[in-house]
């Protein structure tokens, strides 16, 4: 699944999932980055670390931050593959070893996965990593009554039936798991019950499959322990929520077991990683990044820039400021059960005056309009011809009403917008709702708060458009189309899931069907492809934006670098400090 | 009187029952299914069915409240499956009596956490409360001798204009300007004795403590300067002046005694609505206390957190009401008759 747009808003700019990639640095013409960024780091000195919101755990299996799984990914636990470091788009989602000696191989059509685990690759504790401790890893996901809150696509692809995790499985049960999930010396085997032809991808953005070493095991009680195997760990061995922690070099760590080049440079000597939960802690945190004193000179953070603090961003500051686009799109969805004919919903996106809608969202440095819901991080993304061809995004009312008259509709044609209220989202969805009252639609716009998505999921919600946010959880098209589309594991009689317009359609089933089932990434690429061109011709979504990230950093700090891997916030593994 | 008490006592028990009550029912009212909020998107049905019951929420809202009331007379376990408490011993939570529920999303139960938590509230209440009495009263003392002065005029308008500034944007503005921009003062960040130090703690209480006085310090002024007006018209005042003592001895000795008897019964009521002033304070400085974890808990759906804070609350302020309830009737024998 990705995640929504709701909680990379709501906290404030955490990503909520979200490995994807994003198009990576230096976005803005003037936002090239500059100053002690672009000097090559040396090894040690103090890096801060401020965030402005908690996270909901630090066991590997129930992380599901976008930027923890990247961050993470770098400093406390490595994985049997990840993602390198590197700000090309291609490259950096391309899969590399990390704990694995290669990246897998596949037999029997993309069912089957083989990696074998590279020789001394050992736990903060000085003991070995081994092929159980990855089997017990990927087996805990399944105990989704005690390890929660974690991705879990696994659950619907390894090829063993009611089994309840670890803690509570017969021995018949954990031996059909270990018959799926099987080691043999160093070498595991997964066993699906279909291809999985992104299951590199997968796991190397997210931890479903990781080791973890069940000695060190307590369930739920296991929240914030923190086991490393990466360069760093935690003094004290365990995550504050609300504070922290001080990350200091793992002795065990041996780098040439790793990649560091490509995978984590670990430059800082200390990270003093300090949470601030406040809801003003993220512009606090640019404030302090502005004023550039004491040891915020030697800080990042996962705050972004917020609008009203633009015009602060001048002169020497500039030089420590980056703007990227981000993994996160946001669209507007048709309610399928109120608007039937395809005609009213094409009027709908021929007559959205979505640039004004992005200049009131803040212009340029926020967003640029969309062409298509699939991120331009995400493998295979190109421009969805119903939103791409004729269109200047400024709004056609003359041709929407047209449209309209085809249709046969009475107008003005009554639609309830509903999006999730806040002083900017207010000001944009009046453009919204001017352009289409322009058009022959009367807009009741609908402010909705903390609920949202679980008020558009009802299937018999009063609304009739919807606006709604994503990003992938990895860099395929199989975690942006299927999650939001396909109705078959979404909508039941008590829930739309996350296709939230309740759509339904044979064809585009179909080829993500074929998608899911193909055993080559291209070929995959392709049916995704396809599907979305279903989508557009159905209007079953309406692009908006595609959001972007403004980072400041520290004038001290080094290798200053976003990257697909980092799901456009700041790279950690390549960053450092001037001595 | 000790029926009177026992009443007054089984009255406040059954009121924390109906506002536990009231809480559980108000939360499953919510558009927010629980059991999905915690599996995850990827969960099929079967799987959320599953999480459902693991968090005890699949069972009817009265039967959750019997449990949450049995463990705060006997105390429980959790995970509340039986079968994975079994298989899994080492996953186990005791949560001795009187418990408050056990909280997925921290992993602890809400009485660790509310003992994590309440030092902080404390501390912070204990610095505001230092800060808007010595402020308050000594600002009044000076506003009431220079009646009518500039002086005068000048503290009670000052303190109003504070006062009608709400404590989020007060709390931002010290934080933005006076410690960021201005650095008058380092950045508050809670630091407990043990790790920093009396000193320490101090220091990073005094900027959250001092927008959590202004709250009540206005209050406190005009309080002040009105008692102590009062109690300067008396009649034995003007006796202690015509005997000869001095000013300062007839307001000091004579003066401020009778005034700030009222100002300690005020002190007392406004230290039990604490908790309000605290959840925005200890928002805005991210201060881990009792009020950051009702917001954190608010916002995440954790309903054991939510309801073990809010029945911690109520216990409090219906404990002092019986206090002061009985103590009445102790004073006052037409209460208790009443």
């Amino acid at each position: 699944m990705g995640m929504k747009l709701r909680k990379a808003l709501a906290v404030a700019s955490a990503s909520v999932l979200g490995l994807s990639l994003a198009a990576c640095g230096g976005g803005d013409s003037d936002g090239s980055g500059g100053g002690s960024g672009d000097v090559e780091g040396t090894k040690g000195g103090t890096l801060y670390y401020l965030q402005h919101f908690p996270f909901e755990a630090s066991d590997p299996q129930r992380i599901y931050y976008g930027v923890q799984l990247a961050n993470w990914r770098r400093v406390f636990y490595r994985g049997l593959l990840a993602f390198p470091m590197s700000e090309d788009a291609e490259v950096g989602t391309t899969p590399v070893p990390d704990l694995a000696t290669d990246t897998g191989t596949s037999s029997e059509g993309g069912k089957v996965w083989k990696f074998t685990l590279k020789d001394g690759v050992k736990w903060e504790d000085g003991s070995d990593i081994t092929c159980e401790d990855v089997q017990y890893g990927t087996s805990r996901v399944f105990a989704n009554d005690v390890i929660i809150g974690g991705p879990n696509y696994t659950l619907s692809y390894i090829d063993v039936k009611d089994y309840p995790g670890p803690y509570k499985a017969t021995p018949e049960q954990q031996a059909a798991f270990e018959d799926a999930v099987s080691c043999d010396g160093k070498t595991i085997t997964f066993r699906f019950n279909k291809p999985w032809a992104d299951f590199p991808q997968a796991i190397a953005g997210m931890m479903m499959t990781d080791p973890y070493k069940k000695s060190f095991d307590e369930g739920e009680k296991s929240q914030w322990k923190v086991l490393s195997n990466g360069p760093y760990k935690i003094e004290g061995g365990k995550w504050d929520k609300n504070k922290g922690a001080t990350l200091v070099r793992n002795d065990q760590y041996d780098p040439a077991t790793d990649d560091p080049e490509q995978l984590r440079l670990a430059l800082p000597d200390k990270i003093e990683w300090q949470i601030d939960p406040s809801d003003t802690a993220g512009e606090l945190f640019n404030d302090r990044l502005i004023k550039d004193a004491g040891n915020d000179q030697y800080a990042i953070t996962t705050a972004r820039v917020a609008p009203p603090q633009f015009p602060q961003i001048t002169g020497a500051v500039e030089d420590r400021y980056e703007s990227v686009l981000s993994p996160y799109n946001s669209y507007l969805v048709p309610n399928h059960k109120k608007i039937t004919d395809v005609n009213v919903r094409k009027a709908l996106a021929v007559s959205l005056n979505l640039n004004g809608y992005v200049k009131a969202l803040g212009g340029e440095r926020v967003g640029e309009p969309g062409e298509t819901i699939v991120n331009p991080g995400v493998s295979g993304a190109q421009d969805n011809p119903a939103f791409s061809e004729d269109n200047d995004n400024n709004g056609d009312p003359e041709a929407a009403k047209a449209l309209l008259a085809e249709a046969g509709v009475k107008t003005p044609y009554p639609i309830k917008l509903a999006y999730q209220k806040s002083p900017t989202t207010d000001k944009a969805m009046a453009i919204v709702k001017e352009s289409w009252d322009a058009a022959g639609f009367k807009v009741t716009l609908e402010g909705l708060s903390d609920t949202y998505y679980d008020v558009i999921a009802q299937p018999d919600k009063d609304v009739d458009v919807m606006w709604a946010g994503w990003g992938a959880d990895w860099p395929s098209m199989m975690t942006v189309l299927p999650p939001l589309f396909d109705s078959r594991p979404n909508v039941s009689s008590t829930t739309c899931g996350n296709d939230y317009g309740c759509y339904q359609n044979d064809e585009f089933e179909a080829l993500i069907d074929k998608a899911a089932n193909s055993s080559d990434i291209e070929e995959q690429v392709g049916f995704l492809q396809e599907a979305d061109k279903v989508l557009g011709e159905q209007y079953a979504y309406i692009p908006l934006e595609v959001s972007k990230f403004n980072w400041l950093r520290g004038s001290k700090v080094t290798g200053f670098a976003t990257t697909p891997a980092s799901s456009a916030y700041p790279e950690i593994g390549l960053i450092g400090v001037q001595n | 009187m000790w029926a009177y008490a026992a009443r007054r006592t089984a009255i406040g028990l059954v009121l924390l029952l109906v506002l536990s009550f009231v809480t559980f029912v108000l939360f499953f009212a919510a558009p927010v299914d629980q059991a999905r909020y915690a599996c995850g998107k990827q969960c099929t049905e079967e799987q959320i069915a599953v999480t459902e019951r693991a968090l005890g929420y699949d069972k009817p809202v009265y039967e959750q409240w019997g449990a949450f009331v049995k463990g705060i007379v006997a105390g429980r376990q959790f995970p509340a499956d039986p079968e994975v408490r079994a298989a899994a011993p080492e996953t186990v939570s005791d949560c001795a009596a009187p418990c408050l529920g056990y909280s997925k999303l921290n992993a602890k139960t809400v009485n660790e956490l509310i003992g994590d938590a309440a030092p902080i509230s404390i501390a912070l209440a204990l610095v505001a409360v230092v800060m808007w009495l010595i402020g308050g009263v000594s600002l009044g003392i000076l506003a009431a001798v220079t009646k009518g002065s500039i002086v005068d005029r000048g503290i009670v308008g000052l303190t109003l204009v504070a006062y009608a500034f709400p404590s989020f944007f007060i709390g931002v503005f010290m934080l933005k300007y006076v410690a960021i921009r201005w650095e008058l003062v380092p950045l508050p960040r809670y630091v407990s004795i043990e790790d920093g130090g009396v000193f320490t703690w101090l220091e990073n209480l005094l900027l959250p403590g001092f927008v959590l006085a202004l709250l009540f310090l206005a209050g406190y002024v005009r309080m002040t300067r009105a008692f102590v007006l009062e109690s300067l018209s008396e009649d034995y005042i003007r006796t202690a002046r015509a005997k000869g003592l001095k000013g300062r001895v007839v307001l000091f000795k004579h003066g401020l005694r009778a005034a700030l008897t009222p100002l300690v019964t005020m002190t007392g009521l406004d230290l039990a609505g604490l908790l309000g002033g605290a959840i925005i304070t200890e928002s805005v400085f991210a201060y881990p206390g009792l009020g950051l974890l009702t917001v954190q808990a608010s916002n995440a759906w954790d309903l054991p957190t939510i309801i073990g804070v809010v029945v911690l609350a109520g216990a409090f302020v219906i404990v002092a009401n019986i206090i002061v309830d009985i103590a009445y009737a102790f004073i006052d024998p037409r209460v208790r008759l009443g």
